[in-house]
């Protein structure tokens, strides 16, 4: 065999592959402009005989924009104290000298294969007593406190940057808070990056623990709002409009997902590495 | 003194503050919780009353219930049925989008692309794609002239059908850290076994699967855990654990007995049972994958 035919073969195999992969994904995005007829039709259609944009304002009788806006500030908080936290955190296990260095960030590893759902109702716990149920922060608060991944992850590219970069910072008379908000975060910025979208993703798609602690209409997010749609509690409505809700609540992270694809493949190799 | 003073206090001083805020949010939702998960299997609570220790009680009760151990089945189920097809698809499929030929990287998004839908977006999709009257599946079997049940409300299919749906959504991370192992897979292997005139098949598992062999251990660690735990969410969404708790996994089983029954005690105690079976499947796993290579 010619290596042309080879690689037209592996072409091929590519594309198709990719569009099975893609397809349900598709289906969705081209179900959500869809009539009620044409969603049911049979045999199925692939694409609408016209453009239902309807749909797309019906969709807001179950998502109303609120949740969307619930939606960002539960990832953005859960986003920003992740990076507070995590950040200084990784600096701190790496870089300056200290005893305890050792055993701290061991017992930052020790969760680190653990589900999260198996503490879910000792977590609700805590939460509960400390009167943050129905609140953001109580919804945010939980899942930032998980920072093995964020904490490991940044300790171990603070741990490759230069020490001679750092003792000449020091000898210059700079404390720890300048050598860390100067030097060591700026060059962060890829891996900042990259940990940014997968947790951004990640804490957009959450359920359970956003449906546990903050349920209440001003503080529910969009999975919560749509999975009830997916459980046939609301029978009456139509599959395209189900849909529709669907990539409403898709949307932010799909246009994330595109813009950065870069960072997240990044983000996620880095963290399955160690 | 020691030598060990070399430590400056006021660098010990900074590292301290620097850690305070994470040791603090990580102590408070991570470490407590986990300790209180576990002291609370001893004792009977319902949220409301005061806690009163049991003892054994909650894990006698574990023994004597068939539904825990159906539970037990049902996670078994989601892990056996998902972990190896996710991590063998995965590695073949990151194997062929690893290609080094132009454009590929653009045709890659298609693979990643269901990494964006959560699982409540993902269970729109599929339980209509799953619905008997309606959903294309269904259609296409009744072309070639096949009546499929309600797969979701069926016994023997709600566990399988769920699996293809999570095996889809997990694919795409498991795409990814393959592409980043085989990219550390150096070039020259492929050149020899070229000359031994080994086929493109042989290559793959007698070459380039060894290779890949940490990252495997690491996705099917991975895998086991998201099996087990996101098993929650979707059949909470999707099966509510039908039908006759066929899809109800011990997260579901431990969710529904904390807060529809509020017996919080034994729900932490199937939540202890969840974290040994992850663990033993672990280091069962560990065991013999490192055996097999030798």
């Amino acid at each position: 065999m010619k290596p042309g035919k080879i690689r037209l073969g592996r072409y091929t195999s590519i594309v198709i592959f990719g569009v099975i992969i893609a397809l349900p994904l598709l289906y969705l995005l081209s179900g959500s402009l869809m009539s009620y007829k044409d969603i049911v039709q049979y045999p199925p259609r692939l694409l609408p005989s016209s453009p239902q944009w309807d749909n797309f304002v019906q969709a807001f009788n179950y998502l109303t924009p609120q949740t969307i806006g619930n939606s960002f500030v539960f990832v953005g908080g859960v986003l920003i104290i992740q990076l507070g936290i995590c950040l200084p955190a990784g600096f701190a296990l790496s870089k300056i000298p200290f005893r305890w260095a050792t055993p701290v960030f061991a017992l930052f590893l020790v969760p680190l294969f653990m589900p999260t759902n198996l503490i879910l109702i000792p977590t609700y716990i805590v939460t509960f007593k400390l009167g943050l149920i129905g609140t953001f922060f109580g919804m945010i608060l939980p899942v930032a406190g998980q920072a093995s991944i964020g904490v490991l992850l940044f300790r171990q590219f603070f741990a490759g940057l230069p020490n001679g970069l750092i003792e000449a910072a020091r000898i210059d008379g700079a404390n720890w808070w300048q050598v860390f908000t100067r030097i060591a975060l700026p060059l962060a910025k890829p891996i900042i990056a990259a940990y940014s979208v997968v947790t951004f993703l990640t804490a957009w798609n959450l359920y359970i623990w956003p449906l546990l602690s903050g349920p209440g209409v001003g503080t529910r997010v969009l999975t919560v709002a749509l999975a009830p749609l997916a459980g046939g509690k609301f029978s009456s409505i139509s599959p395209s409009i189900s849909f529709a809700a669907a990539v409403i609540s898709m949307l932010p992270v799909l246009i994330v997902f595109i813009v950065f694809q870069k960072w997240f493949t990044k983000g996620v190799a880095g963290s399955g590495l160690e | 003194m020691k030598t060990r003073t070399r430590y400056s206090k006021l660098d010990a001083f900074t590292a301290w503050s620097f850690l305070t805020p994470a040791l603090i949010l990580f102590i408070v939702f991570i470490v407590i919780p986990t300790i209180a998960g576990i002291v609370l299997s001893f004792f009977s609570w319902n949220f409301f009353n005061e806690p009163k220790f049991v003892g054994l009680n909650n894990f006698a009760k574990l023994f004597n219930d068939p539904s825990a151990w159906s539970s037990l089945g049902v996670t078994m189920e989601f892990i056996v049925l998902g972990v190896i097809p996710t991590t063998i698809i995965g590695f073949m499929l990151a194997v062929l989008v690893s290609a080094n030929m132009p454009a590929v990287g653009a045709i890659r998004v298609l693979y990643f692309i269901p990494v964006v839908l959560s699982v409540a977006v993902s269970a729109v999709l599929w339980v209509f794609l799953y619905d008997p009257r309606q959903g294309p599946i269904a259609a296409a079997f009744r072309a070639v002239g096949i009546q499929i049940p309600n797969i979701l409300q069926t016994q023997s299919t709600a566990v399988p059908a769920l699996v293809v749906m999570m095996v889809w959504l997990a694919l795409p991370i498991v795409i990814i850290l393959y592409l980043a192992a085989l990219q550390r897979v150096p070039d020259d292997i492929y050149a020899a076994a070229a000359l031994d005139g080994a086929g493109a098949w042989r290559t793959l598992w007698s070459m380039t699967w060894p290779n890949v062999l940490p990252t495997t251990l690491i996705v099917a660690v991975l895998q086991v855990i998201n099996f087990a735990s996101s098993s929650l969410d979707v059949s909470l969404i999707m099966t509510n654990g039908g039908p006759l708790n066929a899809s109800r996994s011990l997260g579901l089983y431990s969710y529904q007995e904390a807060f529809t029954h509020q017996d919080v005690g034994y729900a932490s105690v199937l939540s202890v049972l969840q974290l040994v079976v992850i663990v033993a499947i672990v280091v069962v796993g560990r065991a013999v994958t490192s055996r097999s290579s030798k």
